[in-house]
């Protein structure tokens, strides 16, 4: 521990002689903005912790890459951040987790769900969009219904068409975008 | 030994070809269209949601003694339907996009006739359709058929008041935070409300509102809410909670009034997380008081999971009075469920692989399994 301390003093001094307050102030904002954008972002990070594995080693990993679980895979109805959602993935109809199709209209009227992500131990605001304008995808349904309420809590139900509103209200597939982390 | 087969199959063809020469040919036949065979207390109606392919729903006509499919009824893009109360016509509640899967949208109400299976007439609504899992609560007549309700849901919830015979839309009334249409008597209609009431709104005779009430709760929407699936009972609907509650609502009189609610599971079936689900997830032999419930063991969010066992309750008594596993029978699990109201009663149950099967309601002794009789059938429909 006491080498770590003297790690960190040697590497505060150090910033300190050779940054100024003003250049030191937009540093951090940036790695604040950035800090404060990663969770919201839905990134892979089974890549991470490969180059994490290739780190602690000191030598590169010649592993084959890591295979997904259900939960890192936008394909896979397990994934986190389809907690509840009822329908066909965007991702397996040309969209991803958070973009619709080509030639579809995403719905600008939603349902929300709570999901929790297992990688960062975080749970996750998150609005289920469907994508509207061309008939049922029919690839990759998924059903899933935590927390999910009947049609009279109309904001917590994922068995309305979510497209009802939109001027081509056919309803093609469903996405899930992250809002913001849940408060505890 | 090729040589001995050679020879008789010479012998064969020298024998039958010239009996096969002097059949006489085929009759000419004459292109019909077949009649429907008379309504038996066995007939069913089958809402497949067609859903890989969703602006095809259909309803199947099927026969629970023959196993025929006797039929099929259009029902366009998530439908709602409902039977009249004399069993005689099929109202679907649908929408058209102009151009097949796009274009202009049509929301209208379709009516069958169910002698014939052909459409007699329509009711063009206005783009407001309630979009959503079929129930018996999307359109429903009154009881003397004299009003046709449709839900509404834009988000914003209200309902539309039809007048089936003349053809017309009568009025739509506001129901903010109270959805869905149960009728009841010949001029009232109740709605669900997201704080765990019911709203009943009585209409005048010409299909106006005249007064609208709220009750008290009658379940917790938070800690235990309940399907919106209600089953038909003698006097209203029997709502099942996703814990396993079972909240009667009688709706005979002005306002509903609730009967004490009572549970499916014992403190055993608690511990072992066994669960109602799907998406018809009971029917009630009314005479007999016999309720049949999909059961599953699960968690929170698995209240759309179809059954592994088909549970039986004497409605009276509250007590479970048989337990029918399916998969000793090969049947995958149990979406949806319902029995005809005859002294005979056979029970239908819907798979998650689409399979319908009959059994006898009495017994539970499984007579059929028709394959895939559509791709999603999720609601069925007995007069």
């Amino acid at each position: 521990m006491r080498s770590m301390d003297r790690l960190f003093e040697h590497s505060s001094r150090s910033l300190a002689r050779h940054t100024s307050r003003r250049s030191l102030l937009a540093m951090l904002g940036k790695i604040l903005t950035g800090a404060a954008l990663v969770p919201l972002l839905p990134v892979d990070r089974s890549s991470r912790a490969q180059a994490a594995d290739a780190g602690a080693t000191g030598v590169p990993a010649h592993k084959p890459p890591m295979k997904k679980t259900g939960s890192d895979d936008p394909l896979s109805c397990d994934y986190w951040k389809y907690c509840a959602i009822d329908g066909f993935l965007c991702s397996c109809c040309g969209g991803s987790a958070n973009s619709c199709p080509p030639g579809t209209a995403p719905s600008p009227i939603t349902w929300i769900g709570t999901c929790h992500n297992p990688t960062d131990g975080r749970d996750y605001i998150v609005s289920y969009n469907d994508c509207c304008g061309k008939t049922s995808c029919g690839n990759c349904e998924c059903n899933r219904n935590e927390r999910e309420k009947p049609i009279y809590r109309p904001s917590r139900n994922n068995d309305l068409n979510w497209c009802m509103a939109n001027a081509d209200s056919n309803y093609h597939c469903s996405v899930s975008v992250i809002l913001g982390v849940a408060e505890e | 030994m090729k040589v001995c087969l050679m020879r008789a199959a010479l012998l064969f063809l020298a024998t039958c070809t010239p009996l096969l020469a002097a059949a006489p040919p085929l009759p000419a036949e004459h292109l019909t269209v077949t009649t429907l065979p008379p309504n038996t207390p066995h007939r069913v109606y089958v809402l497949d949601e067609a859903f890989n392919n969703e602006i095809d729903a259909r309803v199947h006509v099927f026969d629970g003694d023959t196993y025929k499919r006797l039929g099929q009824i259009d029902a366009g893009f998530t439908p709602g339907f409902n039977l009249s109360p004399d069993g005689k016509t099929t109202v679907v509640g649908t929408t058209y996009f102009a151009r097949g899967s796009r274009g202009a949208r049509t929301d209208v109400v379709e009516f069958t006739d169910n002698a014939t299976l052909g459409v007699t007439h329509e009711i063009v609504l206005p783009a407001k359709r309630a979009m959503t899992l079929p129930s018996y609560f999307n359109l429903g007549y009154s009881a003397d058929a004299h009003f046709l309700y449709v839900s509404y849901i834009t988000p914003a919830a209200s309902f539309g008041v039809l007048d089936p015979a003349k053809g017309t839309v009568l009025d739509e009334i506001d129901t903010a935070g109270c959805v869905l249409v149960i009728p009841s008597g010949p001029d009232r209609v109740s709605t669900i409300c997201e704080s765990g009431r019911i709203m009943t709104i009585t209409l005048d005779a010409q299909g106006h509102e005249a007064a609208r009430a709220m009750s008290d709760a009658f379940f917790d929407p938070d800690k235990d809410p309940v399907f919106v699936q209600g089953i038909p009972t003698s006097a209203g609907y029997a709502f099942l909670s996703f814990l396993g509650q079972v909240h009667e609502v009688d709706l005979s009189a002005a306002q509903p009034a609730f009967h004490p609610a009572w549970s499916l599971l014992n403190t055993a079936d608690q511990a072992q997380s066994w669960r109602p689900g799907g998406t018809q997830v009971g029917a009630i032999h009314r005479k007999s008081g016999k309720l049949f419930v999909p059961m599953h063991r699960g968690g929170e969010g698995t209240h759309k999971q179809g059954g592994s066992e088909i549970w039986v309750f004497d409605m009276r008594t509250h007590q479970r009075v048989a337990r029918w596993p399916l998969a000793p029978l090969k049947l995958s699990s149990a979406i949806a469920v319902q029995v005809s109201q005859d002294d005979a009663p056979v029970m239908f149950v819907a798979t998650e692989k689409a399979d319908v099967a009959v059994f006898d309601a009495l017994t539970g002794m499984l007579r059929h399994i028709e394959k895939q009789l559509g791709q999603t059938p999720w609601l069925f429909m007995s007069p």
